[in-house]
């Protein structure tokens, strides 16, 4: 006798995406607002050191010879620099601010304004000249009127980082050293 | 057996051809099939999965997470030295946060001089340095039992409003030199345009 056997049934071979749908749905949007908006950097800056100066000068250094001691004081007129304890004179303006600020367009509340700026490269120019004397010398000491805004540091203390030469970067003085302000 | 196997593929494509027809019926009356409709949704899973890992992998990683506002201006710098985990001073236009926890507040760009040591005239910023010695007493004591987290040990990254006066981020340096910090790193919007190492 015949046996009267069922059609097979179609087995349903998709998956259900449903559950791992919504987890993607979820976690795009998540990460979309989480996602990096802007790059974020650090610049290493040190304070003075407090101690005994040391008697011993650097191997690299004549016994005779002053510390370089490179210092930038930014002022409203502009930024004096020091060098050995001694100013490196504007010899256009010898009572004046080494580097004097030049024309330009200065930032206030966010927006530019037609005024007095800091010639950054000028600075790293000079300090460039002066690294050619000096190349072992890598610190800077940077200091400032009270009222100086700290985003007028932040760019002295990129033009004297490094100098471009074309496509080649050189590096002058990267290692800063805050110091207590201009009196 | 061979005519059983027959008779079986018969009834099967009989059941076959009547169901198709029964189908074929329904769709001409217009009433919907027992199958429901399925999208193809593989490309779009694609598309999704694609665009997950993506994301997952530039999701921000960063040691400092900055939430940027109008009371915070970080300025651009031309570094592309990546902030690590520290403990973090910020210094915006109204306040002064230690790891994101209120120290004091900030008005034109100056702290209450009753806040000071001494008053007025000094560098010392009072509620601060007590806040600065609670977290590196609490990066000791975290050091103590993970010594790689011992390296940050004294280092504060410094996030600072741009139009910050000279004299309020001495004072903050002082004061977290103070309580024995002797690294900064302070905290930049990486410029691209002008990027190093």
């Amino acid at each position: 006798m015949a046996k009267k056997r069922r059609p097979t049934e179609e087995v349903d071979t998709d998956l259900n995406l449903t559950p791992a749908m919504n987890l993607i749905l979820i976690l795009i949007p998540l990460l979309l607002t989480a996602m990096e908006q802007m790059k974020l950097a650090v610049i290493n800056v040190a304070t003075p050191q407090i101690g005994p100066a040391s008697e011993v000068p650097p191997p690299d250094q004549a016994p005779d010879e002053k510390p370089l001691k490179l210092t930038i004081a930014l002022t409203d007129r502009g930024m004096h620099l020091y060098a050995r304890d001694q100013v490196i004179e504007n010899k256009d303006d010898p009572l004046g601010p080494t580097i004097p600020k030049k024309d330009g367009e200065e930032i206030i509340d966010g927006k530019p304004v037609p005024g007095k700026v800091y010639d950054y490269d000028k600075l790293t120019q000079m300090l460039a000249d002066i690294k050619d004397e000096n190349p072992v010398e890598e610190n800077i000491i940077i200091n400032a009127e009270s009222h100086i805004k700290y985003r007028y540091i932040i760019q002295v203390m990129d033009a004297s980082r490094e100098k471009k030469d074309g496509d080649k970067k050189r590096s002058l003085f990267p290692n800063v050293v805050l110091a207590a302000g201009v009196a | 057996m061979a005519e059983e196997k027959n008779q079986n593929y018969e009834i099967l494509s009989e059941s076959y051809e009547q169901e198709m027809l029964a189908k074929k019926k329904a769709a001409k009356k217009g009433v919907r099939g027992e199958t429901p409709a399925k999208l193809t949704m593989n490309s779009l899973m694609d598309i999704l999965t694609i665009l997950l890992v993506f994301l997952l992998k530039s999701y921000s990683t960063d040691a400092v997470n900055v939430t940027p506002s109008s009371d915070l201006d970080i300025p651009k710098g031309k570094t592309m030295l990546t902030p690590e985990q520290t403990v973090v001073i910020t210094v915006s236009k109204s306040a002064i946060l230690v790891d994101n926890n209120m120290a004091l507040g900030v008005k034109d760009g100056k702290v209450d001089g009753a806040q000071k040591r001494p008053p007025e005239d000094g560098y010392f910023i009072i509620p601060l340095n007590k806040m600065l010695v609670d977290a590196i007493e609490k990066q000791r004591r975290i050091a103590a039992v993970n010594p790689s987290a011992g390296k940050s040990l004294g280092i504060a990254t410094i996030i600072m409003d741009a139009d910050t006066p000279f004299r309020l981020l001495t004072e903050v340096m002082y004061t977290a030199s103070q309580a024995e910090f002797s690294k900064f790193k302070f905290l930049v919007i990486a410029d691209a345009t002008e990027g190093q190492g």
